[in-house]
């Protein structure tokens, strides 16, 4: 029984809205009609078809009251109309006789309407047009996409076409200089690959080992990023070069302590700011060369004169000035660090490592308007190279530039202690602290005989090194002034 | 010249320095990939075609200035992360993009 009256109460239900529907209906009984003439007038073209137009017009934009009289002549049209063809209404409608007889529904409405209230006409909406024209910003998009993505694929077989011109040119160069000519680290053994790495589509390496006086030589082809179409545009505001990157990492026997570098006035000046070892050992402003016959474009950084003096023998002078156009910073250092690392005072607790190094960098000629035929060009650099590598075996410093050498270094490594010192000590004093820390808590986990003990222990050891401490301090004292 | 006969081992290929700190050699792949991310987002929680294009244009950036060692698991998300940005910012508005001015 329940359900079934569950049943009867869940029809209940639609069955009222559905006689709500219809309430609604008979309210707007009139619109309804008004809807359904309109609809029935389009199907037969009529005359009263187009009479009864005018009329619901009149009502919809008449007051209220107005339109409820209308409505009662309404309902009387429409069972004229239903039941067959009539002229009534004409009275009313007789001024638009004349614009009725066209026969498009619409003219009528728009003549009378314009008497009455402008229509606004709008626009199909964009998306139902069905032309593609108005889709233009995205076909824009798609356009800069695949020219991005044309541009990429260009850029990066260039830059392909430029190194491998430029290892065909120095292949044979370097493996007449070097035993391992090319490896990328993941073979178990030493055996030259021939190839270059390619870090990156505008990066490639070259690791060259195997020669005496040096451990090794990275090759670093740094091109412009041809293949991200955002640098060749901002490429045509601000012109930039390739650069051949060559960094030689010397054994430590074979090269004295001395820092040097030569190069356009520009480059070093950046340098001097940015490295690490010229900015510490290199204090005076780029020279000129013009003393040693250099052309004025290059410039001279050196930690003592007499380094300046034995690196500049007629050799050297000879490549430097013939090439000088190439030729972005050369670097002789045996404190090589790499650029300044930017840390916060309180990391820095150690020097960083050094290295003895001979790093050049070289522009290739073109201007990024380079072809593969330019790398030619650079092939009298790489003997520059070489040469400097045995020059640096073979140059020694005398004596007294030994001296300032070492006092320069000692300077230095003082100064950086100073500066650290702080920060060294308080490092100390926290390493004691979280020592004496443990201890206590050791101390407290323990059980009560077991703890007597070690607060014991704990205490002995802390008074024989207070005792200790304070031994050493006398005995300095005494030593310092004795 | 290499010395003749005696034995000797070239030293290994090391990656640069520059290779532990690659953000500090060039952000841009880094930056253009978060900003891609960022965008696609705007697109498609406010719903403006605009930011999803440029989602795409920042993922396709951030790939080609990228390095070889970086991986393409990230690559590949903020792609199809500005792909699918775009794709909905149409389903739910199929209006073409209206220029600014």
């Amino acid at each position: 029984m329940k359900n079934l009256y569950i049943f009867i109460a869940v029809l209940f239900i639609p069955w009222s809205f559905s006689l709500a529907k219809y309430d609604e209906f008979e309210d707007g009984d009139d619109i309804m009609e008004y809807d359904d003439n309109d609809f029935a007038e389009f199907e037969d073209v009529n005359e009263d078809t187009v009479t009864e137009s005018p009329q619901r017009i009149i009502t919809t934009e008449d007051d209220e009251e107005e339109a409820t009289v209308e409505l009662e002549g309404q309902d009387e049209n429409q069972e004229d109309f239903d039941d067959a063809d009539t002229q009534e209404g004409d009275t009313e409608s007789e001024p638009y006789d004349d614009e009725e007889f066209e026969g498009y529904e619409e003219k009528p409405d728009a003549s009378h309407s314009k008497n009455k209230d402008p229509i606004t006409i709008v626009n199909v909406p964009a998306h139902l047009q069905n032309s593609w024209e108005s889709y233009y910003m995205e076909i824009l998009m798609v356009t800069g996409l695949l020219a991005y993505i044309m541009n990429y694929i260009i850029g990066k077989n260039k830059n392909n076409r430029l190194a491998h011109a430029w290892f065909n040119t120095h292949r044979e160069l370097l493996e007449s200089n070097f035993a391992l000519v090319g490896d990328d680290g993941t073979n178990k053994e030493a055996t030259s690959t021939g190839k270059l790495n390619q870090e990156n589509e505008h990066i490639y390496n070259l690791w060259c080992s195997g020669r005496v006086c040096c451990e090794g030589m990275l090759i670093q082809l740094k091109f412009l990023k041809r293949q991200d179409l955002l640098n060749v545009l901002a490429r045509m505001m601000r012109p930039a070069s390739d650069q051949v990157q060559i960094k030689v990492t010397m054994n430590d026997e074979d090269m004295d302590t001395y820092v040097f570098a030569v190069g356009t006035r520009k480059a070093l000046v950046r340098l001097q700011k940015e490295m690490q070892d010229l900015s510490e050992f290199c204090s005076d402003k780029p020279k000129s060369g013009a003393k040693y016959g250099l052309p004025d474009s290059l410039a001279i950084l050196s930690e003592m004169g007499e380094v300046t003096e034995g690196m500049m023998d007629a050799k050297m002078i000879h490549f430097l000035t013939h090439y000088a156009d190439k030729i972005d910073s050369v670097q002789f250092s045996d404190q090589f660090s790499g650029p300044k690392l930017m840390q916060e005072e309180g990391q820095l607790t150690k020097l960083p490592e050094t290295k003895k190094t001979l790093l050049f960098t070289f522009n290739v000629p073109g201007s990024g308007n380079t072809s593969p035929k330019d790398m030619e060009s650079l092939l009298p650099l790489m003997s520059m190279v070489i040469y400097s590598i045995d020059k640096a075996k073979k140059f020694r410093l005398n004596r007294e530039g030994k001296q300032k050498a070492d006092k320069n270094r000692a300077r230095v490594e003082e100064n950086f202690l100073k500066l650290t010192h702080v920060q060294r000590q308080e490092a100390a004093q926290s390493r004691r602290e979280e020592k004496k820390r443990a201890e206590k808590e050791r101390i407290m986990n323990e059980e009560d005989p077991e703890k007597q003990r070690r607060l014991e222990e704990a205490a002995l050891r802390r008074e024989q090194k207070k005792l200790e401490k304070k031994q050493m301090k006398m005995k300095q004292i005494k030593v310092k002034a004795m | 010249v290499p010395p003749d006969g005696a034995p000797f081992s070239p030293a290994r290929y090391k990656p640069p320095a520059t290779e532990t700190n690659p953000a500090l050699e060039d952000p841009t792949p880094d930056y253009m990939n978060l900003l891609g991310m960022v965008f696609s987002m705007c697109g498609l929680m406010l719903k403006l075609k605009w930011c999803a294009w440029i989602a795409v244009y920042c993922s396709f950036i951030s790939f080609a200035n990228s390095r070889s060692s970086e991986d393409t698991k990230q690559m590949m998300s903020s792609f199809m992360l500005s792909i699918s940005a775009v794709v909905m910012s149409y389903l739910q508005n199929p209006q073409p993009m209206s220029p600014p001015w």
